[in-house]
């Protein structure tokens, strides 16, 4: 008998900040990446998107930046539609890449910089918007630094500084500890968690660790073996702050492994119904 | 009981053991090239200038005020070369590494531009432009903006395109993109492209000075080669020499720290 996983509330009553309806992604024309993908996250929401590997969770990122266009269907942040470059008036976008890529050649504190000044944030506003997110991410002492003489999980902060100095509306975050080592990754997911509560941003959140999806999202998303479709929403209910070892977070790690176990395995994306097909 | 001594590691003792070995095999080899080039002078039957002979005119090269006056004008002429085929060279290499059809239309051009000798540039411009000072500079620049392009494009190939893409994300626009991030990437490979552009400019300018101009360092080593004096041909080439490594310490090393230092 299949466990039984919390229901989604249903986003319609949330108000939708980010909808993404029928995403269609192909980067070769035949093969796709992204087939049919809805989501969806009202403002202020914490949505993980769980996924394998490979499965087309950092295209979904990629399309709702803009950076890459879709073949068929919608992305609207804020009301806007999400179409190559968007108008100076569209909600702002923090993306958090898997590799931080940071410009090697400008010290921590003017990789943040550039951003702000691009984004037409005042002069004035620029150094002391950097010293609190420095501060805020612990690494006010690296101000100065270069990039290359950092550590992974300092590089990780300083990108995540960067998105979060920008005070966008939605974060994109895409699997940002995956290459850190467990200790640093787990700080700086119970850092990301007390950031997010601490400021009223949505953030979209992508992540192949189940565990990591259940202790920062409030919804989780779960997508098929690529192409990528919506298999499951799974809403969150356990009160903030968690803790990582939260038995109650074990519980539905252990249903959502023996949901995915086919699915994401060597069996046929298709066998499992879609969520969209069971509704 | 005894106790260990303390083991020096590595740090400046290494750096300056290093750096007195680099020193040490300059100075051999040129030693080596100093008496190869003696033993030289004495098979050849005086063909070859001795050292001492070298000496003595460069020597009075350099106390000639009209060298000085060829000198000027051939580093103008190299000047007026380099600037204009690194200039045309960079929009060039940076258009075909960022836009695949402008790449497809040039390349084949660029290619032929690689395969044709020097040479065969002057000849054609002197036939069809006559002998003016115009007509060698154009085929230089001809002749030069194909190598800087195929440096410039591989540069920009070589991007990181994960850089492009945050660029995009967080709407940097398109002058900040070329300056703070394409710019600052392909900053070696368009150093390197200048370096090219200079050095093979000085190559050329000396060989056109020769054949169509009367000023010039190009042209007074052609005129020591008709009265037979091997050592002012050389002496001449090595004071240019001079002022050629002069202006790359004074201009492009400068350059190169500020581009590249954060890599140190």
């Amino acid at each position: 008998m299949r466990p039984e996983l919390p229901t989604p509330a249903g986003p319609e009553g949330n108000g939708d900040y980010i909808r993404v309806e029928g995403l269609r992604v192909s980067y070769d024309g035949t093969t796709l990446a992204l087939a049919d993908l809805d989501l969806v996250a009202s403002r202020g929401d914490f949505v993980a998107v769980l996924g394998p590997s490979g499965c087309g969770k950092s295209t979904l990122l990629h399309a709702m930046s803009g950076v890459l266009q879709p073949q068929a269907g919608e992305i609207e942040i804020g009301g806007h539609a999400v179409q190559g470059s968007m108008g100076s008036d569209a909600p702002l976008i923090g993306y958090v890449f898997q590799d931080h890529r940071l410009l090697p050649w400008r010290t921590v504190a003017q990789n943040i910089s550039i951003v702000l000044h691009a984004a037409g944030v005042p002069r004035a506003e620029i150094e002391s918007r950097i010293d609190r997110y420095l501060k805020m991410l612990q690494i006010d002492r690296l101000r100065d630094a270069w990039p290359m003489r950092l550590s992974g999980g300092q590089r990780q902060r300083v990108s995540i500084a960067r998105a979060l100095a920008l005070q966008p509306a939605v974060v994109l975050m895409d699997e940002p500890f995956s290459t850190l080592d467990e200790v640093t990754a787990r700080l700086m997911r119970q850092q990301l968690a007390e950031l997010w509560r601490e400021s009223s941003q949505t953030i979209v959140f992508v992540t192949h660790s189940i565990r990591e999806a259940l202790f920062l999202a409030n919804r989780v998303y779960v997508l098929t073996k690529g192409p990528a479709r919506v298999m499951e929403v799974v809403d969150i209910p356990i009160e903030r702050p968690r803790r990582y070892e939260d038995p109650r977070l074990t519980d539905l790690e252990g249903q959502i492994v023996d949901r995915v176990m086919s699915v994401w395995g060597y069996g046929e994306p298709e066998s499992e119904p879609t969520h969209k097909e069971r509704q | 009981m005894s106790t260990a001594a303390p083991i020096a590691v590595g740090g400046v003792g290494l750096r300056s053991r290093k750096r007195s070995l680099r020193i040490q095999a300059s100075i051999v080899a040129w030693l080596l090239a100093l008496g190869v080039w003696q033993v030289a002078t004495l098979v050849s039957g005086g063909w070859v200038p001795s050292l001492d002979r070298i000496a003595l005119a460069f020597l009075e090269d350099l106390t000639t005020a009209q060298v000085w006056a060829d000198i000027w004008v051939t580093f103008r002429r190299i000047l007026v070369t380099f600037s204009a085929a690194t200039v045309i060279g960079v929009a060039l290499g940076v258009a075909m590494g960022l836009n695949r059809r402008i790449a497809a239309f040039f390349r084949p051009i660029i290619v032929i531009g690689l395969a044709i000798p020097d040479l065969v540039y002057i000849i054609v411009a002197i036939l069809v432009l006559g002998t003016e000072e115009s007509s060698g500079l154009i085929a230089l620049v001809i002749a030069l903006v194909p190598f800087v392009v195929n440096i410039v494009v591989s540069g920009v190939g070589a991007r990181d395109q994960g850089l492009d893409e945050m660029s995009s994300v967080y709407r940097l626009g398109r002058r900040r993109y070329l300056l703070d991030v394409l710019g600052r990437q392909v900053a070696p490979a368009l150093l390197a492209a200048a370096r090219t552009s200079f050095a093979f400019a000085w190559k050329l300018i000396v060989l056109v000075e020769a054949l169509t101009q009367p000023r010039g360092i190009g042209a007074q080593i052609y005129y020591s080669f008709r009265l037979l004096r091997p050592d002012h041909m050389i002496s001449l080439a090595l004071l240019f020499i001079i002022v050629l490594r002069a202006t790359e310490a004074i201009v492009f090393t400068p350059l190169e720290r500020r581009l590249l230092g954060w890599m140190r």
